[in-house]
């Protein structure tokens, strides 16, 4: 039978209907005129807890609990004693568990914001072992809430339990990229990103890491190109190079073009190698003089180190001076490096 | 708009947190009131003004939270024992000093039990794990005096794996950078004494970047500055003996900015609701920042200087020097 509708739910207190008259239900512990610790309740949560301490106690574990539990976590999400005790509950009724997570759907849209409703998801998961509409699900959450933490940790974590399914991983670039299209800032999706190719081991048809590497290369700097402004992306491009211990002066030619003031003379020469910025960007790009400044800091040389600190002055001074004295620091620790 | 930390105002905040009857938020926050109180009492030790709770009526409530069957601290009498929690009765206990109120054998038998096999701890037999829990329990063994009773390998091992290709640390294995976990991580690696597994130049770089130009603290890149930030953050960097990477004028003018001059307390921005959480990390901060009449917090343990310092607890972190009251 299917529970009633959260509306239906909070009519009638528990303690009005006869079909839970068996149970006794149990008051919260009130402790003597402490201010730090009032109990405040409305009727409905205080009428639907005092019943759950009462199943609890008497350690029932049936469908009318389901019934409870909903209610509870309807007007509470993170009352995680109840989340607990539904799962054990769903178990012990041997519950359709498809029909659980459809139930959940719904409740998440509502209370995204609590990590119980994701854990709750997790457990239930590992039972049903249907990952990919699960994909489908956090993808729908992502459109509400493109940047919650749970819902990517929890995304991270079905591709990782379930990764002997090849298939799963097989969307995640298109996917990764169509949140990048909707927000280019989004950090967690450039996190994401470097999880799916770098972070997860390497999968069928990916083992040629060096056309890997020219092709995420090429992504990010078309990204950086459509806004310069993106520390996410200049994160990606950093870490990129450092898993795959390439040098970052590879990316020299590149970067330099975000150092300068829009040029207005310059040609239209299109150099899919060297994405350009455009001529609305906000130019000099203080993340590209950083870049800049760590290749020249690569290439150890007293000349090189120089310019570095020549780029690091003007960040401490003109294009970043909230981080005056991390500048400084740097400028500090390469001199002391060339002397030796 | 005050440029002064209206601390008379901010305890009084503090006193009137048990008086909300018209609060209905308050009642659905039960899973997190014996950390809220850990919260008040920190704010009003660092304010100077620790005498402004009943130091009876707090150890009475913290031990009616203790849940016999599973040998740990709940969040409120009745609830069900949490790492969270049980980090949080010690801490008030010790603050208090009334820690031998405490079962220590079956405290520590607890924490131990939610070690997972992969090194990191849940936060209760419900089974969420988050590096958060790792630190609780990193934290609690260590106040206890139990610290040699930890796996100390693996659950650096766990911590190890968290961290991400920017530098920073993650709540569990693959999850992106963020600056709450970047303090938990530090903090527990620097009371294992194993900092060595921090990357400090890189993280230290993230977190020097999670400065805006109105001066506040984010979480990760682009998202919006909240004053509970300027703890996490700066914490890290205090135990790294970085602080000096982050604009501490514009830092302290944007956490000054967040209190509201009426009811005391501070928001996780200006303009917004004012709550114990922002308020005790908006205070910690400045605390670590040097803003003087305060006084000395530790950052790994969030609690008193002085006392982890009595405790033999105290780590090699550097925080900015007070400056003299009339500055």
């Amino acid at each position: 039978m299917p529970s009633p509708t959260g509306d239906q739910i909070s009519k009638s207190l528990f303690a009005e209907r006869s079909e839970w008259s068996d149970v006794t239900p149990l008051q919260q512990y009130e402790s003597l005129v402490n201010p730090l610790a009032p109990i405040f309740y409305t009727e409905e949560y205080k009428d639907a807890t005092d019943y759950f301490r009462g199943i609890v106690k008497s350690g029932e574990k049936s469908q009318r609990v389901l019934e409870l539990t909903e209610a509870i976590i309807r007007q509470n999400p993170a009352h995680y004693s109840a989340w607990q005790y539904r799962y054990e509950t769903l178990l012990a009724l041997d519950a359709p568990l498809d029909v659980e997570l459809k139930l959940m759907d719904e409740l998440a849209v509502k209370y995204l914001k609590t990590y119980q409703v994701w854990h709750h998801r997790r457990l239930l998961l590992a039972h049903t072992r249907k990952p990919a509409p699960e994909l489908e699900f956090i993808a729908r959450s992502l459109g509400v809430d493109a940047k919650n933490y749970h819902t990517w940790s929890y995304r991270q974590w079905l591709l990782a339990y379930f990764n002997d399914e090849d298939d799963l991983w097989r969307g995640e670039l298109d996917f990764v990229d169509a949140m990048l299209t909707q927000d280019v800032r989004n950090n967690s999706a450039w996190h994401h990103r470097f999880f799916v190719v770098w972070g997860c081991g390497v999968r069928e048809g990916e083992e040629d890491r060096g056309r890997i590497l020219k092709r995420e290369l090429t992504y990010v700097k078309q990204n950086i190109s459509l806004a310069p402004n993106n520390p996410s992306a200049w994160n990606y491009l950093r870490g990129v190079l450092d898993h795959n211990q390439v040098l970052y002066s590879i990316v020299f030619p590149f970067v330099r073009l975000y150092t300068v003031p829009f040029n207005s003379e310059r040609t239209d020469i299109v150099d899919l190698e060297n994405p350009p910025p455009d001529k609305d960007a906000n130019l000099p790009c203080p993340a590209a003089i950083e870049f800049l400044a760590d290749v020249y800091e690569q290439d150890k040389n007293k000349e090189s180190t120089l310019q570095a600190v020549e780029l690091w002055m003007s960040l401490a001074n003109e294009h970043d001076t909230i981080r005056k004295k991390y500048w400084e620091h740097r400028i500090r620790e390469a001199l002391e490096a060339t002397k030796v | 708009m005050s440029s002064k930390l209206l601390i008379p105002l901010h305890v009084s905040y503090i006193q009137k947190l048990g008086e909300s009857k018209d609060d209905l938020a308050y009642h659905l926050t039960s899973h997190l009131r014996l950390n809220a109180i850990y919260w008040g009492l920190t704010a009003l030790c660092v304010m100077g003004h620790q005498e402004a709770l009943d130091r009876e009526e707090m150890i009475e409530f913290v031990m009616s939270c203790w849940d016999d069957e599973a040998g740990g601290f709940g969040a409120h009498p009745e609830h069900d024992a949490h790492l969270l929690s049980t980090l949080s009765a010690i801490q008030i206990l010790i603050m208090q000093d009334a820690l031998d109120r405490v079962d220590v054998p079956r405290v520590v038998s607890f924490i131990l039990s939610l070690q997972q096999p992969s090194g990191v701890f849940a936060g209760d037999s419900f089974g969420e794990f988050d590096t958060r829990f790792l630190y609780c329990a990193v934290s609690a063994l260590s106040l206890l005096g139990r610290l040699d009773e930890l796996d100390k390998e693996k659950t650096v091992g766990y911590i190890e794996r968290c961290r991400n290709f920017d530098g920073g640390f993650g709540n569990v294995v693959g999850a992106e950078s963020h600056s709450g976990q970047a303090f938990v991580c530090v903090a527990a690696l620097a009371i294992l004494d194993r900092l060595d597994v921090v990357d400090t130049d890189t993280l230290c770089w993230w977190l020097s970047e999670r400065q805006l130009p109105n001066g506040g603290l984010n979480g990760r890149p682009e998202k919006l500055e909240d004053v509970c930030y300027s703890f996490w953050v700066l914490s890290a960097l205090s135990i790294l003996n970085k602080v000096e990477w982050i604009d501490a004028n514009k830092l302290s003018s944007f956490i000054l900015s967040a209190q509201d001059l009426e009811t005391g307390g501070i928001a996780d921005r200006p303009g917004d609701m004012v709550d114990v959480f922002h308020t005790i990390f908006g205070v910690a901060g400045l605390s670590i920042l040097g803003y003087p009449g305060l006084v000395d917090l530790d950052p790994v343990y969030c609690m008193p200087a002085a006392v982890i310092e009595a405790k033999g607890l105290r780590k090699g972190w550097k925080a900015l020097e007070r400056r003299p009251a009339d500055s």
